[in-house]
């Protein structure tokens, strides 16, 4: 009896276990396809000398060497750290004020919700052609409010100087991407047990104290994840910058995937293959820098 | 359960089915394709316009040509033809190429060479074109649909009134002649400028800069594999384009920023500028019934320095076979069809393009319909191209950046040109072989 018993249980668990691969299995595929092969073909493709009008041949690391002492790759670096570094702390703040207005208990919450979500949803290539409009110097809404308040008698240039269309891109993007953070944290908020406020309110904690003795920590994974999304997404841009900067003025706006789009256009897969690595480098560093960081595994209740 | 596990596997093969069919499908090598593919982008009017011809071909030979649309934005043409000549796709079999790319896509072997049929006519052409661009390692590899040439355009009725009998000859002339009007017009225009050119950080930056180099005896030199880019010449001809936004302010703070073509197409046709540096494009549209400006504009060549030539950057698209095709023979008939005398004329009369035959521009229609083309062919016989290099891309790139810092006030033309030589060279130095 027992043993009858045993083996129905082991061929059940043997039956769960492979519906659960079955359900697994598109997934698998999936990443395998559409991950992995192409970041090992990305990789083997650096290794090579892949140009059009040149011909393939194995390279070993040469790309590389080539891209230590390319200038151009330097200045498309330095623009797209600096650019994570101003726009993500931004993006996040302002996601944290829009979630934390939305969690309150205002009218038309639900249609609020919603509009937030709009920029968002627009084409980042839109959005930068609507900002490319805003900003455009002879018709542009930023220069129209300018002149008629009497800020300015002349018109601005907006993207003329190095800092000025720095900024540009730098307020195009969080418009854009603020939306996105502020859902993640207001799903992060709505997790918050309300009776942990209360008791704060029992033990006499002003406002303050509560949001960082109670919400920040509770959110601390939710913010990792959000800060996460943002920095990939930031090392990447590129949409932005094609359309609303062209990389200009004198290059100041370049963007690393900028960069590597001008080696592919060019004919250099090789060379191209070989930034796109380095971006997916620096990018799997800092995931694994804010995943020690936001020290998921530990248990914040 | 057994229904389902019936459905699915009968999913799972014919998905099986289906990528054995697509497979099949692509290995297929067939010796003459039917049909011919035929890769072209534009403004829709244009792509109208192809389609119309397309019919028409297919009237008169029988050859069925699939009309692939591409985008109107140049760099999203090439990277479309490239993705399908890099993967070695038998589709498109012909196309159009601008003429900045032709080096680049002939040093990669995608384009049949088209010496070996005798039967085309090259004396109809413009010879400078041909030589310059369409000919790789002694090879035909294209030829011209239509060809461009950076032109002035100006306010015949400005000039005019304050006194002045013809277009500036010389860069000096245009400076003293848009400084005079711009302050005589600011009076009742607050938004008028001098002179309007493209010098936003993109291809067009290039042309403009190689116009004022060349007519100052310079520009892009390039022998024994050494590039060179720093010179006294280019140094003062890159000052000069400096200077006539910052220093005599005759050209908009927004020349380095916002102007391509059509933007200062569009400042021009409002009224809002004396002299424009445009492609034979904008004289169609500065004409028409909705312009401004419609019948006070005249058509010079480009002004030149004391010591050097006028210089006109060549331009255009060429048309050419890839050496993937698998209807080389109908792709070939349907190019000498696009250059045949009747199809460019209209293409002349039609889109107001400037065909690469020469023929077109003593054709008594032609003349009677656009009278600017006697001067057109004139310019055209003294074009000058961008360097003829495979990796010219990378090259311009470098250059439009570092020009580009030049015009916004960040960089000297001293600095910024020996830096982008530096540069220039390592790309240089990375493909020489």
């Amino acid at each position: 009896m027992p043993s009858r018993n045993l083996t129905s249980v082991s061929k059940s668990a043997a039956h769960e276990l492979r519906t659960g691969c079955l359900f697994i299995l598109p997934l698998v595929v999936f990443i395998v396809l559409f991950v992995l092969l192409p970041v090992l073909g990305t990789f083997i493709n650096s290794m090579f000398q892949d140009v059009s009008f040149v011909g393939k041949r194995f390279y070993f690391f040469k790309n590389y060497e080539h891209l230590w002492s390319d200038p151009g790759f330097f200045k498309a670096l330095k623009f797209t750290l600096l650019f994570i570094l101003v726009s993500v702390p931004f993006e996040l703040v302002l996601g944290l004020l829009f979630a934390m207005l939305l969690d309150q208990h205002i009218p038309f919450r639900g249609l609020l919700r919603g509009c937030v979500l709009i920029p968002w949803a627009i084409p980042a290539a839109i959005s930068a052609r609507t900002w490319e409009l805003i900003y455009n110097y002879s018709y542009g809404l930023a220069n129209y409010i300018c002149l008629t308040l009497g800020l300015s008698t002349q018109p601005v240039n907006w993207l003329g100087t190095s800092v000025g269309a720095f900024s540009a891109v730098v307020v195009a993007d969080v418009w854009k991407t603020a939306p996105f953070v502020a859902i993640i944290f207001l799903a992060g908020l709505q997790a918050i047990p309300r009776e942990l406020y209360e008791q704060g309110r029992i033990d006499r904690a002003n406002s303050w104290h509560m949001f960082f003795r109670i919400t920040l920590p509770i959110l601390r994974p939710v913010v990792i994840v959000a800060l996460l999304f943002r920095t990939i997404d930031g090392l990447r841009v590129f949409d932005l910058i094609y359309v609303l900067t062209h990389g200009g003025p004198g290059g100041s706006t370049a963007s690393v995937s900028h960069y590597a789009y001008m080696h592919f256009v060019s004919g250099d897969f090789g060379y191209g293959s070989a930034i796109s690595v380095v971006l997916f480098v620096i990018a799997f560093v800092f995931s694994i820098v804010y995943v020690k960081v936001g020290r998921f595994s530990t248990e914040v209740l | 359960m057994i229904s389902t596990r019936l459905s699915s596997l009968r999913l799972a093969e014919s998905i099986c089915l289906l990528l054995i069919l697509l497979f099949l499908s692509g290995c297929g090598q067939k010796p003459e394709s039917t049909t011919i593919t035929f890769a072209v982008g534009g403004a829709p009017a244009e792509l109208d316009f192809w389609q119309v011809l397309i019919g028409e071909f297919q009237d008169r030979t029988g050859i069925k040509v699939d009309l692939l649309r591409q985008p109107t934005d140049t760099d999203l043409r090439r990277q479309g033809l490239i993705t399908s000549l890099k993967a070695g796709r038998s589709d498109p079999d012909v196309f159009l190429m601008d003429v900045a790319w032709l080096g680049q896509f002939a040093a990669s072997d995608w384009l049949e060479p088209l010496d070996t049929h005798n039967d085309l006519d090259l004396d109809v052409f413009f010879e400078k074109v041909l030589n310059l661009a369409d000919r790789y390692q002694g090879h035909l590899i294209a030829l011209p649909v239509y060809v461009d040439g950076g032109l002035l355009y100006y306010r015949q009725d400005l000039l005019n009134k304050y006194g002045f009998d013809k277009p500036p000859q010389t860069w000096s002339e245009l400076l003293r002649y848009s400084l005079v009007i711009q302050k005589g017009e600011r009076e009742t225009n607050p938004d008028f400028y001098g002179f309007v050119w493209q010098g936003a950080q993109y291809e067009g930056l290039i042309c403009n800069w190689l116009e004022y180099a060349g007519s100052n005896a310079g520009g892009i030199v390039f022998e024994d594999g050494r590039i060179i880019l720093h010179t006294p010449a280019n140094v003062q001809a890159t000052q000069f384009m400096h200077a006539l936004i910052h220093i005599h302010k005759v050209s908009p703070p927004n020349t380095y920023t916002e102007m391509k073509e059509e933007e200062a197409r569009t400042f021009f046709q409002q009224g809002n500028a004396l002299f424009e540096r445009n492609w034979p494009y904008a004289w169609a549209l500065h004409q028409s019934e909705d312009s401004p400006v419609r019948g006070k504009v005249g058509l010079a060549g480009l002004p030149h320095f004391s010591v050097g030539p006028s210089v006109s950057t060549l331009g255009g698209w060429h048309i050419g076979i890839s050496k993937h095709s698998d209807a080389k023979q109908k792709s070939f008939e349907f190019m000498k069809f696009v250059l045949s005398f009747e199809t460019q004329k209209r293409l002349a009369l039609e889109l107001s393009w400037n065909p690469g035959r020469r023929d077109v521009y003593t054709d008594q229609q032609v003349i009677a319909a656009l009278p600017h083309f006697t001067r057109l062919r004139g310019v055209f016989e003294n074009l000058r191209p961008r360097p003829n290099l495979p990796y010219y891309t990378l090259i311009s790139q470098v250059l439009q950046r570092h020009l580009n810092a030049v015009l916004s006030g960040n960089s000297s033309a001293t600095e910024a040109l020996s830096a982008a030589e530096r540069e220039a060279q390592t790309i240089v130095d990375r493909y020489a072989q």
